[in-house]
């Protein structure tokens, strides 16, 4: 995946200077002393020469919000963490795992130390005495380069005893997950951490509440790029931050975008840029020139919205993508060109889900399989048209009923496709047009998996 | 009653205890919100979704805290915009809950459709068919049809064993997770795990062997669908076919009620035998659980070695007699025998046997009643201070105390065990007292350890560090301080625990005990709730862990350890002894010696034991399967049992038998049914007044609700309509009761010399007891003979693992395979019992291990 070129129209005054990806304004600022030569460090230096309720009063005014795709607003979150608790966690969600998601990785190649330093002023801001990355497990690569960079940071007097001279004392320690895209669900994320099998708890208990977070003690759980955002806003101040981005979705967001562009990659720009602009300026539009027939905004988990000049003058705020139809998520935009036959994407997007269910709670347990076999069918071209709609049907039935929000997500491929495209399901229901050998070749009934006659 | 609020189910006010999940308190108001994963005996999960619901909140202005009224004067609801789980909630002030609306219904048809998508149609074949929540729920939610293509199933493993006692279909599981959580929240043995996810998410054991529980069986019980099968039940008969009788469980004291199902089989001859055995629900005695001992040591009741007709000694051998000439035998014998008549009553004589033995003995001016194994005693103490009625474990948490001595609870009275560490769970303090490491150490920071031989100065340390400077006005207490004043320095958190608790309970065992130094530290034990005030209320008070199903009973009718001891001790001046239910020879090294010496000899029994095999006349008693009876429980509850099968060939029950002979004797008419006997039982013992068959069989309505035509929460699949019992009241419980301690006389502790160790011998579940094993099922779960021992004594010794060892202790030498352990205490060597080398002493004593010479070296 190549990386995106800092663009030179950036909006809101801004030319060069990135906040989150700035590996690409300074070269090696993943290495501590350059990191440091830029100004790392300030923001937790900063931050210990106020009480913790001030620095999370500072992230609050900054509306900075959730990055990993709820846009939960980040400082309340970290404001519900009981005062009077006597212990408490940081956990940070480098689980990185929806589909055409990549920036996470990017921070933490290029710019660790900003991220170290973002989880420890949440640490101070919460009082918390550890701080647990939990890193999916292909990163094992840069999980351990990021240990490298902690023990510098330890070595600085930022992580250890007495930090800073302030007496709060913290600890950083990574962790490699096994390979679920549910671990990047906040409390399936603290039963993996803690050993256990990743599968999301039953909230309430949340996990900034006793008995809900890591441990069962009271714990916030930040994505990446969220806290990266935090040394920035601790230095410059929440106004400086809110210069960028919408009233309701403030600051800059690392947009990922994949799919039939000349130039995917990530994009760090101000919320409120526009589909339009991220896809075709900064992007470098579609390829070959070809129309744009649909559009994912946040992996497989947010509803596909038709590529419509509404949709691509729609300014990607939390706020506006919804207003559309869909949401903003993580940002991982996905583009789709005319040529795209939306069964075959759907059944794409069903089979990771199915794949990737937990199988705690029924809906999405027996729902992402029934989807994933009617949309083979429909795929195969054995279907009937009354499989469209028993499969819009099966998308319904598991609405509104699943523990987490995997399974409520894993119905928006088929849903959504089927709302904006049917003509490709009424196709395929006449017949199979084109090879598509590659998924053909999957075994549609599954063996035993155990021993046992 | 505890704190109520007010919620509106359906638009109807009900009132409901404050924080019980709302599935319960809809389930009291006879509202049933449908479930599977869901549990009253666990934790929520909200895994199935089954239990969705439309859940609304008065809505409260955020200034006042008022309720905010609409036009029409009615609070305002907020209602969720989606439906949301029952299971997860707990009751609070102005929930408003739907459970009948077109979503409601909609909702649960969709999650019906969703588990039925891949679970197999085969309910024709399945074992759960016919009491099965799901079938039960699909018919009343489900639709009719599924859209999905029956082709498009997944196929997964059918016939999965989980162990050798569990198999687990894994088509029809549907990942409900009860079986994990039960033996992960509550027996605490996590052998049973998730494995994969999504639609192959399935259940796996982690231990070898594997399913490695003593409680295994509960978890096909509480399984909502037919996924866990019993390998002793699997595919044995559809559960219309089965008869059910109530029971009462005959392998340890604690009395667990029992369902037995029976029915007729074709593999057994056409006769009905016992196809499975059910929990019986008792709240205040086994709750929905039961051990697998119990589930599935029933095989004996069909053996095919059962005695079948009276014998009788002709020339040396015991031949074939009829029951005439058997019983005119031995009313012969005992005629001429006179006064020199004495009885040995075994542990699962029921009450009613054991009141004919009495009146059998009596009635020749016999004087000496003995209860077999006389290991334990202090039946006294239990009449004074025993937990008092209406103790119940379940009641027990924060602020209550409970005190385990000398027993491996879990080995010895497993339901005990279960319910201990389900009081711990809730918050209840435990202090272990005992001589080695126990798996109940788990649950407490307070264990107690002594030398074995120092149990009674260790209690007796106890109480003076809890006293500390009180001295409570008690009779006797002068002395028993002056005999505090040598006890030693325990454990001071221990002391404060035991001293801080609003409620005390001390449970007695006899591990490693002689029956004297028993009856010391009962009488130590008894000491420490009696100065400390924790006597004659529930939930406080003395518990023994005795060696039999009915050892309480034995000692309510008269029967006593130490007549039994003094009969083995004097057996040459007993012209006559009645052994009923026993096999001393089996059990007592000293026995088969000293019955060679007694005069004649006639044994009830099941089976030709060494103890039959030395009578002169042998007759076939029923097994407790064939028959009522009533069984006096270790808390002093009176149950009843009933017939499930027809007697194996001419067996009798043994009051039967007594009154038969007592008959010819001249004795009076014998009573027709053990009703009576109870009746006679009632009028002369004055703890079981009031105590006739229909109060026995009295119920009363328990929660959870399980086991009703509507199957639901699951757990066990019949109601309880035996009966609940009666527990007798305590001396301790009456307005005239006088509190007094006394001093424990302890014998004193085995001193080993050099190279000598204390030999400890200690019961196992699963051992080789000559009921139990006839259970092929269990075979694998009963260890060879072994002694344990610390690597470091082994080291001294050169004993290595597994190596064949000589054990010699109190004049018994037996060969076993050594086993190194760290959890046995240095100087010690643990030697089970009942494992099939031969009759073992009880007490420890000083011993010997040593390697045993190769053959032929």
């Amino acid at each position: 995946m190549g990386r995106g070129a800092p663009h030179p129209k950036m909006k809101a005054g801004r030319d060069v200077a990135h906040i989150i990806l700035r590996d690409l304004d300074i070269p090696d600022i993943w290495k501590f002393d350059v990191y440091v030569e830029n100004g790392g460090y300030e923001g937790l230096k900063k931050a210990v020469t106020l009480t913790p309720d001030e620095v999370i009063e500072v992230v609050k005014a900054s509306g900075l919000r959730g990055r990993g795709g709820a846009g939960f607003p980040t400082g309340v979150k970290w404001s519900f963490i009981p005062k009077d608790a006597e212990t408490t966690y940081v956990a940070v969600n480098a689980d990185e795992s929806e589909p055409g998601t990549f920036k996470d990785r990017q921070i933490m190649e290029g710019n660790p130390h900003q991220l170290i330093e973002g989880a420890l002023i949440c640490a101070y801001a919460i009082r918390a005495r550890a701080v647990y990355i939990y890193c999916r497990g292909e990163f094992w690569d840069l999980t351990h380069a990021l240990d490298a960079r902690i023990e510098e940071a330890r070595a600085a007097g930022f992580i250890g005893e007495n930090i800073l001279g302030s007496g709060w004392s913290c600890e950083v320690y990574t962790h490699l997950g096994a390979g679920a895209y549910i671990c990047g669900e906040e409390s399936a994320l603290l039963n993996s951490l803690q050993g256990l099998l990743g599968q999301p708890r039953v909230r309430p208990p949340f996990p900034a509440q006793k008995g809900g977070g890591l441990y069962y003690e009271p714990t916030v759980v930040n994505n990446v790029e969220t806290l990266t955002n935090v040394p920035w806003i601790m230095v410059n101040g929440a106004d400086a931050y809110r210069q960028f981005g919408t009233e309701q979705s403030p600051g800059v967001k690392v947009f990922c975008v994949s799919g039939h562009v000349n130039r995917p990659g990530n994009y760090e720009l101000p919320l409120g840029t526009t589909f339009r602009e991220l896809i075709y300026e900064h992007a470098g539009g579609i390829l070959d020139d070809k129309g744009l027939k649909g559009v994912l905004t946040a992996g497989a988990s947010a509803p596909i919205l038709p590529g419509s000049a509404e949709v691509l003058d729609t300014p990607l705020t939390y706020e506006d993508v919804q207003k559309v139809g869909s949401s903003l998520g993580s940002a991982s935009v996905i583009v789709l060109d005319e040529d795209t036959d939306m069964v075959w994407a759907a059944l794409k997007m069903v089979r990771f889900f199915k794949h990737e269910s937990c199988g705690k709670c029924t809906p999405c347990r027996e729902g992402t399989f029934w989807m994933e076999r009617v949309l083979s069918r429909i795929h195969r071209g054995e279907a009937t048209e009354g499989d469209i709609d028993l499969l819009d049907e099966v998308a319904a039935q598991i609405k509104g009923k699943c523990l987490c929000a995997l399974g409520e997500f894993a119905l928006n491929p088929a849903a959504a496709t089927i709302a904006h495209f049917r003509d490709d399901y009424a196709r395929r229901v006449s017949g199979v047009p084109e090879s598509t050998a590659e998924l053909e070749t999957q075994a549609p009934i599954e063996a035993p998996v155990a021993a046992g006659d | 009653m505890s704190e109520t609020v007010t919620i509106y189910l359906d638009d109807r006010a009900i009132e409901a205890p404050k924080g019980m999940n709302l599935v319960d308190a809809c389930k009291l108001h006879g509202v049933d919100i449908p479930v599977f994963c869901y549990h009253p005996k666990m934790e929520p999960v909200g895994m199935c979704r089954m239990c969705l619901i439309e859940l609304g909140f008065e809505q409260r202005d955020r200034t006042t805290g008022e309720v905010v009224l609409g036009e029409d004067g009615k609070p305002l609801v907020r209602w969720f915009p989606t439906l949301q789980t029952a299971c997860t909630q707990v009751v609070s002030e102005g929930m408003h809950v739907r459970t009948t609306t077109e979503a409601v219904r909609r909702g649960r048809k969709d999650i019906i459709e969703f588990i039925l998508t891949s679970h197999p149609l085969d309910c024709p074949v399945c074992d759960k068919g016919g009491e099965c929540p799901l079938q039960e729920l699909t018919m009343d939610f489900g639709p009719g049809k599924s859209r999905f293509l029956y082709d498009e199933k997944i196929h997964l493993a059918k016939r999965y064993p989980l162990g050798e006692q569990i198999y687990l279909d894994r088509e029809r599981c549907i990942q409900c997770a009860r079986c994990i959580r039960y033996v992960e929240e509550i027996t605490d043995d996590p052998v049973l795990q998730f494995y994969e996810r999504g639609r192959r998410l399935q259940i796996i054991s982690t231990s070898e062997p594997g399913f490695d529980s003593k409680f295994s069986g509960n978890t096909t019980d509480i399984c909502p669908v037919g996924a866990l099968t019993t390998a002793d039940f699997r595919f044995g008969a559809r559960p219309w076919e089965l008869d059910s009788a109530a029971s009462i469980c005959t392998h340890c004291p604690v009395g667990c009620n029992l369902t037995l199902n029976t029915r007729l089989d074709r593999d057994a001859g056409g006769r009905v035998i016992i196809k499975r055995v059910m929990p019986r629900q008792n709240e205040q005695v086994n709750e929905i659980w039961i051990c697998d001992k119990g589930r599935f040591g029933h095989h004996f009741t069909a053996a095919p070695d059962r005695i079948t007709t009276p014998l009788v000694r002709k020339g040396g051998k015991l031949v074939e007699a009829t029951w005439s000439e058997a019983l005119e035998l031995v009313a012969g014998m005992l005629k001429s025998a006179g006064k020199a008549v004495g009885a040995l009553a075994g542990p699962t004589l029921s009450n009613e046997d054991l009141w004919a033995l009495r009146r059998l003995v009596e009635g020749q001016r016999g004087a000496r009643l003995g209860v077999w194994p006389p290991t334990m005693t202090g039946g006294d103490l239990i009449a004074e201070v025993g937990v008092a009625q209406g103790t119940n474990f379940t009641d027990m948490g924060k602020g209550a105390c409970i005190v385990v001595v000398a027993s491996d609870l879990e080995e010895e009275a497993p339901i005990y065990w279960h319910r201990v560490k389900v009081a711990a769970d809730r918050g209840a303090t435990l202090v272990v007292v005992n001589g080695r490491a126990t798996k109940l150490d788990r649950y407490t920071r307070h264990r107690v350890r002594y030398h074995y031989g120092d149990e009674v100065a260790t209690l007796n340390g106890l109480l003076r560090q809890a006293l500390g400077d009180a001295a409570p006005d008690i009779d006797g207490f002068d002395q028993l301080r002056a005999a505090l004043e040598n006890a030693p320095a325990v454990d001071a958190a221990a002391a404060q625990a035991i001293a801080g608790a609003t409620d005390l309970v001390v449970i007695v065992g006899g591990e490693g005990l002689s029956m004297a130094a028993h009856g010391a530290l009962m009488q130590a034990a008894a000491n420490l709730l009696v100065a400390t005030g924790h006597v004659g209320r529930p939930n406080n008070g003395l518990l023994a862990v005795w060696p039999g199903a009915n050892t309480q009973g034995a000692l309510d009718m008269g029967f006593t350890p130490e007549d039994a001891t003094h009969i083995i001790d004097n057996a040459a001046s007993f012209e006559a002894l009645i052994i009923a239910g026993a096999d001393p020879a089996d059990e007592d090294p000293r026995a088969a010696a000293a019955l060679q010496e007694a005069g004649f000899i006639v044994a009830t029994a099941l089976f030709l034991t060494p103890t039959a095999e030395l009578a002169d006349v042998v007759l076939p008693r029923m097994s407790f399967a064939e028959r009522d009876g009533t069984f006096t429980n270790g808390e002093r509850r009176v149950q009843r049992f009933c017939k499930a099968i027809d007697r194996v060939g001419e067996s009798r029950a043994d009051w039967q038998i007594f009154q038969q002979v007592g008959a010819a004797l001249g004795q009076g008419r014998a009573m027709p049914t053990p009703g009576v006997v109870m009746a006679q039982i009632v009028e002369r013992v004055p703890w079981y007044a009031g105590m006739d068959y229909p109060t026995l069989a009295e119920v009363a309505p328990q929660f959870p609700m399980v086991g009703g035509e509507d199957l639901y929460y699951g757990g066990t699949m019949y109601k309880n309509a035996g009966g609940l019992g009666r527990q007798w009241a305590v001396a301790a419980e009456q307005a005239s009761y006088q509190a007094r301690v006394r001093v424990p006389k302890a014998p004193a502790a085995p001193k080993p010399g050099k190279g000598e160790l204390i030999v400890v011998p200690v019961r196992l579940l699963y051992d080789q007891g000559t009921e139990f094993y006839k259970t092929q099922l269990v075979h694998r779960r009963v260890p060879q003979a072994y002694v344990a021992l610390n690597a470091g004594d082994a080291a001294r010794l050169s004993v290595r693992e597994g190596a064949r060892v000589r054990v010699r202790l109190a004049g018994t030498e037996v060969e076993v395979a050594a086993r190194v352990r760290a959890s046995v205490p240095e100087g010690v060597a643990l030697l089970p019992l009942n494992l099939g080398v031969g009759p073992l002493p009880h007490a420890a004593s000083v011993g010997t291990v040593a390697v045993a010479e190769a053959v032929g070296a």
